[in-house]
């Protein structure tokens, strides 16, 4: 389980990036108040236009970064206050993450089994049952720069979930990725739901929310604008299709 | 949990070929490639210089004395062949054209100036573009001066004893092994602090800035491992890099001195094998190592705050140069380890390894240089630290 609360996040602004957004202030505000819940078992989707604090949020939640202020729980554990624990229960994943090229899978998964300290046993268990079920055996030995993107993206999913984590965070997975390659991450996204893990999800691509969450939160500019379930959301949207539903409460 | 981290991002630097040509590859090869080649080059110039046959030409030796004591020469002062010349403007033109190598114009009044006992001013030609002539022309010219002057001598009746009243005799009390250490020792440390340099900086580029551009270092955060762990695995790999670098250089140039046949002198060689013991290779790691310490604390914040690959090896390169400067001061003669050098960095270091060299290095100063280069090694690490906690430059 996921519980954020009043959670806020301020950067101290550069000369130079003072100068790119054109601005005398000495902070930026990334996120400002932003409270929800994600349950296990259920998808929680975190939808916003492109800077709108989705990936800063995520960030936060998954111990990158601290916030400013506000409190977060991952699994029972105060994130702020021991994030090295909170960060143990969580399975991280970006559309943008990228692999050690010179390494092959085997060693990645090896590599991030040993840092999120998974006994040995479980670690050989888990690597049988992820590898069978990506399909990822006849390519273990080569290295990560010769693989194609869909191998790749195998790879990044196993090593994600290789610690069999209680909270999987998605960082718009899918971007960048083809409408195959992205298919793994919605089956895997589907399979972390059925095993009853708390995922969450960010996205600025409506039709992908309405393909997988159960509960929505838009965010615009830091602020939360829409929290609730996402069969609330269908049914009480005022425009005449989700996209321009969203578009409308991003513009409210 | 340190030691999965520095395996991982160890054996990661070790297949990236870059790393390996300036960590390993150029290191070990350099001093056995540069010094044979030069070696080689310059002995073969030198055979090429001793060995040519030189055309000489000769005008106005009326009586051919000196054509006669040219003639006489031994060889070993060089070969030669002698060719007489009507004029001198014939003599001047065969230089120019090449046909001739070096041209003797003896002074018409010759006879009258070694009567009435007076120098005789004998004019060589030559052309200085050629490497060697006017070394030859000088070793013929000591030739013929030590002739005439013996003959003078010896119509004057005077003896060469009486000449000279005063015989210098110098003698050179330091031993060997300290003139080496004074006149080499300054070479040692500044091949390992270039070389060390050198091999910090593409892994300690690779595994920060590389890391941010590649998008795997967002990953690597997101694991139950904390920042200081992460830091201290990768910055072992950029230290042991450094040191491998280091060290490769003088293995490349202990092979060229065993193997290269380049130092002939064989009390040098037994005074290099003397230096060379587990104590003095200890004891000058132990100096090198908080060095590279301080290279790879100096170079992971650059690394961190660059967003890309290319802007930090922009910032870095020319740190090379500061860092390296220093080094230098080991080749000026006269610049000794004292209380106020041993707490320069970098300085101290160079004096202190020429004074090991020299058997000379007191454990007073030995300790100072060791305390500067542990504290500023540490101070380093810190600032490390601190760039590497700071989340707006962790991730790009």
């Amino acid at each position: 389980m996921i519980k954020v609360s009043h959670l806020r996040k301020e950067f101290e602004l550069s000369r130079q990036q003072k100068k790119e957004l054109n601005t005398t202030a000495d902070k930026a505000l990334a996120v400002d108040d932003l409270s929800f819940e994600c349950q296990p078992g259920k998808v929680f989707s975190l939808l916003g236009p492109n800077g709108a604090g989705k990936t800063t949020t995520l960030r936060m939640l998954s111990t990158i970064l601290s916030p400013t202020s506000g409190s977060i729980e991952i699994a029972g554990v105060d994130a702020v206050k021991y994030p090295q624990e909170a960060r143990s229960k969580i399975g991280f994943l970006t559309g943008s993450t990228g692999l050690y090229a010179r390494l092959t899978p085997l060693e990645i998964i090896d590599y991030f089994a040993a840092l999120y300290q998974v006994p040995t046993k479980e670690r050989e268990e888990r690597k049988k049952y992820l590898f069978d079920l990506l399909n990822m055996n006849d390519f273990l030995q080569k290295r990560i720069g010769k693989l194609s993107t869909g191998m790749k993206q195998k790879v990044s999913i196993c090593r994600t979930m290789i610690h069999n984590p209680e909270v999987v965070i998605f960082d718009e997975p899918t971007s960048g990725l083809d409408v195959i390659t992205a298919e793994n991450i919605i089956k895997l996204i589907r399979d972390c739901k059925d095993q009853g893990k708390t995922v969450i999800f960010s996205s600025h691509i409506m039709s992908e929310v309405d393909l997988l969450c159960d509960e929505l939160a838009i965010v615009h500019k830091g602020q939360l604008k829409y929290n609730g379930p996402m069969s609330d959301f269908r049914q009480n949207m005022e425009a005449s299709n989700l996209t321009e539903e969203f578009i409308r409460i991003v513009q409210r | 949990m340190i030691f999965t981290i520095f395996k991982k991002e160890l054996i990661d630097t070790l297949r990236d070929k870059r790393t390996m040509r300036t960590m390993l590859l150029i290191p070990l090869l350099v001093f056995p490639i540069t010094l044979t080649l030069f070696v080689n080059v310059s002995s073969s110039f030198e055979k090429k210089a001793s060995e040519e046959k030189l055309k000489i030409g000769v005008w106005g030796d009326l009586g051919a004395k000196y054509w006669n004591q040219l003639n006489e020469m031994p060889d070993g002062l060089g070969k030669k062949d002698l060719k007489n010349f009507e004029d001198s403007t014939a003599l001047k033109k065969a230089i120019e054209q090449g046909e001739i190598q070096l041209g003797l114009i003896v002074p018409k009044n010759e006879a009258e100036l070694a009567r009435t006992k007076h120098s005789i001013p004998l004019i060589w030609l030559f052309d200085a573009s050629s490497v060697g002539r006017q070394q030859r022309a000088e070793s013929y010219m000591n030739y013929l001066s030590n002739k005439a002057e013996a003959i003078r001598l010896k119509e004057l009746g005077v003896d060469v004893e009486k000449l000279h009243p005063l015989v210098p005799v110098y003698q050179n009390c330091a031993s060997d092994k300290k003139m080496i250490g004074q006149l080499a020792g300054g070479f040692l440390p500044y091949i390992f602090i270039a070389f060390g340099f050198i091999g910090c900086m593409y892994p300690a580029i690779d595994l920060f800035t590389g890391e941010k551009e590649r998008g795997t270092i967002e990953t690597l955060l997101t694991t139950p491992v904390s920042r200081w762990q992460i830091l201290v695995g990768k910055m072992m790999v950029v230290v042991t890099s450094g040191m491998l670098a280091a060290s490769c250089a003088l293995l490349g140039l202990f092979v060229s001195i065993e193997f290269l046949d380049i130092v002939h002198n064989k009390e040098i060689l037994d005074i290099v094998h003397g230096i060379l013991t587990p104590s003095f290779i200890i004891a000058m790691f132990s100096l090198l190592f908080p060095l590279v310490v301080f290279f790879a604390g100096a170079m992971i914040p650059i690394a961190v705050y660059a967003k890309s690959f290319k802007e930090a090896q922009s910032i870095i390169t020319p740190l090379n140069f500061v860092m390296v400067l220093p080094a230098m001061i080991g080749f000026f003669p006269g610049i000794e380890l004292n209380a106020m050098t041993a707490a320069i960095p970098v300085v101290n270091i160079v004096l202190s390894t020429k004074e090991l060299i020299s058997g000379t290095l007191s454990v007073g100063y030995y300790c100072i240089s060791l305390g500067i280069m542990l504290l500023l090694a540490t101070l380093s690490v810190i600032v490390s630290y601190r760039q590497f906690g700071n989340e707006a430059r962790i991730l790009n």
